[in-house]
């Protein structure tokens, strides 16, 4: 898991952010077998801006509240992060203030998996979707929205510069049930 | 005016002034149009990187020396049909060139894909010259050299002396000074060596020069200081060919300058034995006969200096320019002194002299020739058998070289690669280590010292490594591909990716780049395209095993099992010794529910490398599948006192030993495995399994109550 920013347990609050995206090794950027779409956007300002590595250029909303970011894969896939970067400095009202991410097999049956309120976040902010128990470190799903439910300084429209999910890397070597740990293991695995 | 310009050309050839070379050649043309100043503009422009401007110019020569270099031009322009149809297109039956034709004839069949055709032409480029290794090179590397006993054996020593003895006539330097001479042939050496990189090209020369002579020798012999040319009238120049052959040596003049003939005028490219200091002369056979000596010991990438430091009067520092294999051994520049049966140094006693030749006398050209060849045969004995991955029997044949031949950067390199192929990582690290101080401007071979740091997960390392690759030289395709392995030892695969693709960019006949590549896409989990890119390495060399290893790895991944069978097999056919490759050739068996054959195969594994632990881990697994859970237990047990560091092992044997309803060890094992920080994925597992032993326990317990 992420591990800088600064979370109380009870109420999910997060403030802060890093100038860097800072992760486990073992985490793998699954967006990129994913479909992304959007609630809403401004001409100029669509759900590309979403996913261009370019923090500045930005999604910007266009619609009622909430605002939706969808996230649909092919299979059912593993999930443990989700990473946005979000600027109070630049954005101010536009950022985003409560965040609710939901779970599902499709549009008709998300359930919340986790809500963060996040206080004049500047930078990446991660949310993890892990519950307490170990096991339900990861989400098992099909789809991920993420839905802003409200903005800083009650604004209506949301700005997301950037935004990443995560999940485990799978094993590389294929048909085993457990993963090399040790150096000589690792060494032996493979050929290169 | 024209020997006047066509001396002049020479010299600035060999001090790399190409522009001027190219400029004087203009004018030379423009006045006395002939062939051999063609031949002259064209090896101009190919030393100057201009091989479009040679193909052009030479088009439609027909005379042997221009057709090699046309046939040059073309296969550096990549047009091999040209350059196939430039060298055979002969009235006379033969390749022109000798030697160094065969060889390039054998690159373009072999480039072209017509493999049986490149084996024959390389050898009979090895049995023309026996000294050409990179042929012998080719061949191991093609899987069919044969023995190096046999190669570099008396036939070969005949062929040597042949074409070496009845030439000689030893060339000392009288007063001029050692330093003198040792710079100018050192400078002379070096721009030999940087004109010719390309085998034959000597050979192409020497004829260029051989016709040259015919050109009135209006002997500049204010040329040098040296007032060598006197002697030279000795010179049989051109007409010698291979006359020259039944020309017995002349007398040996002590203190006296001699003009060295050059024995070669055969078609081979054989190196001159000698290293005759390197006045320039006007006579143009003599020039040629040094410069071709010079670049031949070029081409065999001997390092340009060998003067010893420890030079005194008598020993001739480049006597030993025979072009050994490769690298030029400091040895033999030393021991040139002592030994006087080396590589015919002189063995006269000039005193004041610098005795720069080999000895005339044919007994120590002998024993030169056979000296020599022992060497070839070491070499060529454990070439080829790393090529057959015989890589034990290598080492040990490696080892039977002098101590300076052993640590020259390319015997080094072959020791590392053998320790690479047995997975001996650490010992084939500290090989690479060892090799890279000393000679850190040797990029090759660097591609596998970054994958050894891969392997050892040395990614501070990887990194300096790939950083300094890179600033010595952007352009070669090790440094990225160093740099590749850094990222891809980073998990960040898609800037490995474009790494290895630069890589292939600077040379796409790179095929560790492409296998690379393929890797990188297979962690991708882009299989077709991974599959395109091990195919496209094995176009290049169908015995470059990893890269049937991957296609088999990738079938695995896509569990087209069959399939991945079928490339196991073919890279076992390749290296029988790989244990890697029969653990993933058992688990593909495995996996299409072959199962005796899998655990036969896990045998052999075992076998094959006792300190290879997947093996045993793999077989423990098979046998857990197929319910035999005591021979797991039995092999992972063992296994674990071997490695106990590895929670994979203890997380099996809990799962076993819970099958087994061992409690008890069960959930032990499990705790060794969370302690031993497996990957968030694991330890979810564990935990859930180990949740779901002490359900049961605390049923019992609360029965009891």
């Amino acid at each position: 898991m992420a591990t800088e920013s600064s979370e109380s347990e009870e109420e999910g609050k997060i403030s802060g952010g890093n100038e860097k995206l800072i992760l486990d090794d073992d985490l793998r950027e699954m967006g990129k077998n994913a479909a992304w779409s959007v609630s809403s956007c401004k001409p100029g300002n669509g759900v590309n801006t979403l996913r261009d590595d370019n923090l500045e250029t930005y999604w910007q909303s266009d619609g009622l509240q909430p605002h939706l970011i969808n996230i649909q894969f092919q299979k059912k896939v593993r999930l443990q992060l989700v990473a946005l970067y979000v600027d109070f400095k630049l954005d101010e009202s536009y950022t985003p203030s409560k965040i609710s991410v939901r779970a599902g097999d499709g549009f008709h049956n998300l359930k919340e998996v986790k809500s963060v309120e996040l206080v004049k976040p500047s930078g990446w902010v991660s949310v993890s979707l892990s519950g307490t128990d170990p096991r339900e470190t990861f989400v098992n799903t099909f789809m991920l929205q993420i839905a802003m439910l409200s903005n800083h300084l009650n604004g209506r429209d949301t700005h997301i510069r950037q935004i990443k999910v995560y999940g485990p890397r799978p094993n590389p070597i294929p048909r085993q049930p457990f993963q090399f740990t040790s150096t000589e293991f690792l060494a032996y695995s493979t050929l290169r | 005016m024209e020997s006047l310009l066509v001396n002049s050309v020479e010299k600035n050839l060999t001090q790399f002034m190409f522009s001027n070379a190219i400029f004087l050649c203009e004018r030379l043309l423009a006045d006395f149009p002939s062939e051999v100043n063609l031949q002259l503009l064209a090896r101009c422009y190919l030393s100057n990187g201009q091989p479009y401007s040679a193909y052009y110019i030479l088009k439609g020569s027909k005379t042997p020396q221009s057709r090699y270099l046309f046939a040059l031009s073309c296969f550096k322009l990549d047009l091999l049909g040209e350059a196939e149809a430039a060298l055979l297109s002969t009235v006379e039956q033969q390749i022109p060139g000798g030697a160094a034709g065969h060889y390039l004839l054998g690159l373009i069949y072999r480039y072209a894909g017509r493999k049986n055709s490149s084996v024959e032409q390389f050898r009979i480029a090895l049995s023309c010259d026996p000294l050409c290794w990179e042929a012998y090179a080719q061949l191991c590397s093609l899987g069919v050299a044969e023995e190096a006993s046999t190669v570099f054996g008396n036939v070969a020593a005949q062929r040597l002396q042949k074409t070496h003895v009845p030439q000689r006539i030893n060339f000392s330097e009288g007063e001029t000074k050692d330093q003198l001479i040792d710079s100018d042939k050192a400078s002379k050496d070096i721009s030999v060596w940087q004109t010719e990189h390309v085998p034959g090209e000597n050979q192409q020369d020497l004829k260029v020069k051989q016709l040259g002579a015919e050109i009135p020798p209006d002997t500049d012999n204010q040329r040098n200081a040296s007032s060598h040319t006197n002697g030279w009238d000795l010179n049989t120049p051109s007409p010698v060919l291979p006359q020259v052959l039944d020309v017995p040596p002349p007398m040996l003049y002590k203190n006296m300058r001699r003009p060295e003939v050059e024995g070669l005028m055969s078609v081979h490219g054989e190196p001159r034995k000698k290293f005759v200091c390197e006045e320039e002369s006007s006579e143009a056979p003599e020039e040629s006969r040094r410069r071709r000596s010079a670049r031949i010991a070029a081409k065999r990438k001997i390092p340009m200096f060998h003067h010893s430091p420890s030079e005194s009067n008598g020993v001739p520092s480049l006597s030993s320019m025979i072009g050994k294999c490769r690298i030029q051994s400091s040895k033999e520049a030393t021991t040139s002194g002592q030994s006087i049966n080396d590589t015919g140094s002189s063995v006269d006693d000039e005193q004041n002299s610098n005795p720069r030749g080999s000895s005339l006398d044919p007994f120590s050209l002998m024993s030169g020739i056979s000296e020599m060849l022992n060497l070839l045969k070491i070499l060529g004995d454990g070439h080829r058998s790393l090529h057959m991955y015989n890589c034990q029997e290598a080492l040990l044949i490696y080892q039977k070289l002098s101590e300076k031949q052993y640590n020259t950067h390319w015997v080094l390199m072959q020791v590392g690669k053998a320790y690479v192929e047995l997975q001996d990582y650490f010992s084939a690290d500290s090989v690479f280590t060892l090799a890279h101080q000393k000679y850190p401007y040797a990029l090759e071979g660097m591609d596998t010292y970054s994958t050894v740091l891969y392997h050892l997960k040395e990614e501070m390392r990887l990194g300096y490594l790939a950083q300094e690759l890179i600033a010595i030289d952007r352009l070669s395709p090790e440094s990225w591909c160093a740099s590749g392995n850094y990222y891809s030892l980073r998990k960040d695969h898609e800037a490995a990716l474009k790494m290895f693709r630069r890589a292939i960019q600077l040379n796409e006949r790179f095929t560790y780049a492409h296998t690379l590549c393929g890797h990188e896409l297979a962690a991708l989990e882009d299989f077709e395209d991974a599959e395109r890119c091990y195919r496209k390495a094995l176009s290049i060399d169908t015995r470059h095993y990893n890269a049937w290893y991957g296609l088999g790895m990738t079938y695995i991944h896509q569990e087209k099992f069959e399939f991945a069978q079928h490339q196991f097999q073919l890279a076992l056919q390749i290296n029988p010794r790989s244990s890697v490759i029969m653990c993933y050739f058992g688990i593909a068996l495995h996996e299409s529910k072959r199962n005796d054959e899998a655990l036969k195969m896990m045998e052999k594994a075992i076998v094959a490398d006792a300190r290879n632990p997947i093996s045993k881990y793999f077989k423990a697994n098979i046998l857990a599948n197929l319910g035999d859970y005591h021979k797991a237990l039995k092999v992972l047990e063992e296994l674990k006192d071997s490695a106990p560091q590895e929670s994979s092992v203890h997380a099996l044997l809990g799962k076993i030993y819970k099958q087994v309803k061992l409690y008890d060890k069960a959930v032990l094992n499990f705790g060794i495995a969370l302690d031993l920080n497996p990957s968030t994925s694991d330890a979810v597992k564990i935990k859930a399994c180990m949740e779901r032993l002490i359900v049961p326990d605390e049923l019992e317990t609360e029965e009891d109550l």
